[in-house]
């Protein structure tokens, strides 16, 4: 069976595979966005809780992933939980260290000129600081979920929904007829999706960065 | 370099990287080929003030670690093993799937060692420099593919083995050895090597002499991520029958024999943080002095 038959008679199977990727990256992912905002808000101010968010969520990044759903498993158990955890705390790295800088670089001048009119401390943050820190934390948010595409294939071993079953269905089969489109297919969706995902950011980018700071 | 990188808010003196970096912020090219170079490694932002950092830094990762694996050791001793579990780690299988990583991991970096760095070296000579974008973007695009994908179909071309798995990781690991080699050429300051060449040096002289002496913090944030990325993906290896850690791993979630399982992940975690430990210590001890004069 050529791979093109082999995508037109399992499409049902493979679009489900796929809108399950998609759908898990994209919820963790928004998790991991608000949970990492939060902590860079709470920690940016203070030189040592800054370092030490930053260096915490790197440490959990240089974590293998198989490794870290291994160690997942004996706690949560098999399926949705552990892929749902470790997809959201590999996606806090990117997001918090990004947006401690982002928060970081905001021109002392601004946040004083906020001050100033008489702006609370919130109407500070979400009006001055965070869009203006918007660009890298965009940023990080597109480098955290071309990884957690990956990822999310390994968590597939673990249960775990989406394409990564696809591929290793094809393992499972290696040798049979059908394992190379298998792995294929499951592989060439998640590029597939990344790209997608990728050009999506850039336009929610276009949409999103405030004008005053547009290039 | 991502922002990350580029605004380290203590060091306020390495100049190359962070101007360049705030300038290409807003560049769209420039930056979709940056964050990548940063952003998909695990960590590569090197540790800034990092050699006026105390004993306790370099103390604590290890002091930690030995404490990890003893403990783990001492529950492992006490947990119960039925035959299943004894057969995946009895006759010396630990130390073996733990020597198989180890080599897994060297001979894939070193190879990726010897293809990015000249890569990244001629890809900046002016005669080529034109290539450099069509070569990001292409490097960029490729790694879109999952690491567990590109492992497999390498395996269904070139066979089970290791040998699959190492093509695997050299393919998946050059990134940013590459993009930071770039990079660190890169944002060099070009009256820097105008004076080199003004007082008569070669080309080659010019680039082993100044280029790239200047360029290796950079190089080496870039081997530290491909060293750290590359202990990853070969937990994966198992998949292909390349062996390594995830031969445990993997056997823990098949049986469903926890104490297996366990064991391998913490081994993995614990060869993972060890192996960035050292690289991040190398990476000190090997920055020219030069550099720290303004620090």
């Amino acid at each position: 069976m050529s791979f093109w038959e082999y995508v037109g008679t399992r499409h049902a199977q493979l679009l489900t595979d796929t809108y399950q990727h998609a759908s898990a990256v994209f919820q963790c992912m928004v998790l991991a966005t608000l949970l990492g905002v939060f902590i860079a808000v709470m920690t940016y101010r203070s030189e040592w809780a800054g370092n030490l968010a930053t260096t915490s969520t790197a440490t959990i990044l240089t974590i293998p992933s198989l490794a870290l759903i291994g160690l997942l498993i004996p706690i949560v158990g098999l399926g949705v939980p552990p892929t749902v955890i470790a997809l959201t705390l590999y996606g806090l790295l990117p997001v918090v260290r990004n947006a401690i800088v982002g928060l970081r670089g905001v021109d002392p001048d601004l946040v004083d000129a906020a001050n100033g009119i008489g702006m609370s401390r919130a109407a500070r943050l979400f009006r001055v600081e965070l869009p203006l820190a918007w660009p890298p934390i965009l940023t990080g948010i597109r480098v955290a979920t071309q990884m957690l595409m990956g990822i999310a294939a390994i968590a597939a071993f673990a249960s775990g929904p989406g394409l990564g079953n696809e591929i290793f269905r094809g393992i499972a089969s290696l040798g049979s007829a059908n394992s190379l489109n298998q792995v294929l297919s499951g592989t060439l969706g998640i590029a597939v999706l990344a790209l997608l995902f990728d050009a999506a950011y850039v336009l929610i980018g276009r949409l999103t960065i405030s004008r005053g700071i547009r290039a | 370099m991502s922002p990350r990188d580029g605004s380290d808010p203590h060091e306020p003196a390495r100049r190359h990287p962070s101007d360049h970096e705030a300038l290409a912020f807003r560049d769209d090219v420039e930056m979709a080929e940056r964050e990548q170079a940063a952003g998909e490694a695990p960590v590569a932002s090197p540790p800034s003030g990092a050699r006026r950092i105390s004993w306790q830094k370099w103390t604590f990762m290890p002091a930690f670690l030995v404490l990890a694996l003893l403990a783990t050791w001492l529950w492992f001793r006490g947990a119960r093993l039925d035959s299943i579990a004894h057969q995946a780690v009895d006759n010396g299988k630990v130390w073996l799937a733990l020597r198989q990583h180890i080599q897994l991991t060297a001979i894939s970096t070193f190879f990726v060692l010897i293809i990015a760095i000249p890569l990244g070296i001629a890809l900046t000579r002016s005669r080529l420099r034109r290539a450099t974008p069509v070569a990001m973007a292409f490097a960029n695009l490729g790694q879109a593919v999952p690491a567990l994908g590109l492992l497999i179909l390498l395996v269904i071309w070139l066979g089970i083995g290791a040998h699959s798995a190492i093509v695997g990781m050299v393919i998946y690991a050059v990134l940013p050895v590459l993009a930071n080699t770039i990079a660190g050429l890169r944002g060099i300051d070009p009256t820097l090597t105008e004076a080199a060449r003004g007082i008569g040096m070669s080309p080659t002289g010019v680039l082993t002499k100044v280029e790239l002496p200047l360029a290796v913090p950079l190089i080496l944030a870039g081997v530290r991520t491909a060293l750290v990325l590359n202990v990853g993906t070969a937990t994966l290896a198992t998949f292909g029958g390349g062996g390594g850690l995830g031969d445990l791993i993997s056997a823990g979630i098949v049986t469903q024999r926890m104490p297996v399982l366990i064991l391998g992940s913490v081994l993995t975690v614990a060869l993972a943080l060890l192996v960035e430990w050292l690289a991040s210590l190398a990476e000190l001890l090997l920055r020219p002095r030069g550099l720290e004069v303004g620090e």
